[in-house]
């Protein structure tokens, strides 16, 4: 019983082998060229990928270079108001000293 | 200069001579001068070497695919993947068995997915007609590809890619377990377990 069922398994493999297989001649005509286009295509789709991918990073540097860039101002300012405020007051003591003869 | 010596300069039949390359006739660069190119970035060179190897590629694969498109699928999958590891290649084994292996890879893979994929659709009209064939019947009208391709899906991808390799290629156990990372001995295991699972779905399909 077994070997007739093994038997009958090897035949129906042999008849298998013997029919052959789809025929692939139609399948490689042009294969190459459609192979080289979804490659071509792979390859554009995965730059998008990767610039989509890099977008918060980049999103990122613009924020931080914002944030650095507004509180640098705002201490160059700071810096400006106190050296104007020194210099407005060194003015008014040249002044004083001109016209009461100590600048000599 | 011996009498064979002139002898075979004299026979213009000979077939070393008659194959002889003229010499102004390009010589096929190796593949791996090719690979070495495309690594170089040169499209051409893997469009060179898909057109040596991919007769041998589309061979295998005829065997796990049951139309032209996913034959085409799948060949194009193995190529895919083959320019994706061509890094990987160290050239220390001829390239055609390294992309065997790929090859080998990717139908196991098309296999898996396509048994997901008939797990949720029912079978059609002709799969309920080659069912109830015999053996005997599908041998004798010239369908026992078809008999076997519908007895095959009934198993796991593992015993449809042994069974393939095995009986349907004939290759040899050793290329086996080197094609699939098995060893010798899991292959000889699995490729009587799935043999045991074709009678059984062969004989139940039958006695229906």
């Amino acid at each position: 019983m077994n070997d007739k069922s093994e038997s009958r398994l090897d035949a129906l493999f042999a008849a298998a082998r013997s029919e052959g297989t789809i025929d692939f001649d139609r399948a490689e005509f042009g294969f190459e060229t459609r192979l080289m286009a979804r490659l071509r295509e792979e390859r554009a789709s995965s730059v998008s990928t990767w610039a989509w991918k890099l977008c918060p990073f980049f999103a990122a540097i613009a924020i931080a270079a914002g944030v650095w860039s507004r509180t640098t101002s705002a201490r160059v300012q700071a810096d400006t108001s106190i050296i104007s405020e020194a210099a407005s007051r060194s003015d008014e003591q040249l002044l004083v000293a001109y016209m009461t003869g100590d600048h000599r | 200069m011996n009498a064979l010596a002139l002898a075979w300069i004299a026979s213009p039949d000979d077939p070393a001579i008659a194959n002889a390359r003229p010499m102004d006739e390009p010589v096929a660069p190796d593949d791996a001068r090719l690979v070495a190119a495309v690594l170089g970035g040169d499209d051409s060179a893997f469009a060179a070497l898909v057109s040596r190897h991919k007769r041998r590629v589309f061979s295998t694969a005829s065997r796990f695919a049951r139309d032209e498109h996913q034959l085409d699928d799948i060949a194009q999958e193995v190529f895919l993947r083959a320019f994706r590891n061509l890094a990987q290649y160290r050239g220390d084994a001829p390239f055609e068995h390294w992309l065997s292996r790929i090859t080998v890879s990717a139908c196991y893979d098309f296999l898996r997915k396509e048994r997901k994929i008939r797990e949720q659709i029912s079978l059609d009209g002709a799969e309920w007609d080659i069912r109830d064939e015999t053996v005997e019947n599908a041998v004798s009208a010239g369908r026992a590809r078809e008999l076997l391709a519908w007895a095959l899906h009934r198993l796991s991808a593992d015993e449809q890619l042994i069974l393939t390799l095995c009986e349907l290629e004939e290759r040899p156990v050793r290329e086996v377990a080197e094609l699939t990372g098995w060893s010798e001995s899991n292959v000889k295991v699995r490729a009587f377990r799935a043999r045991q699972n074709l009678k059984k779905v062969l004989e139940t399909s039958h006695e229906r």
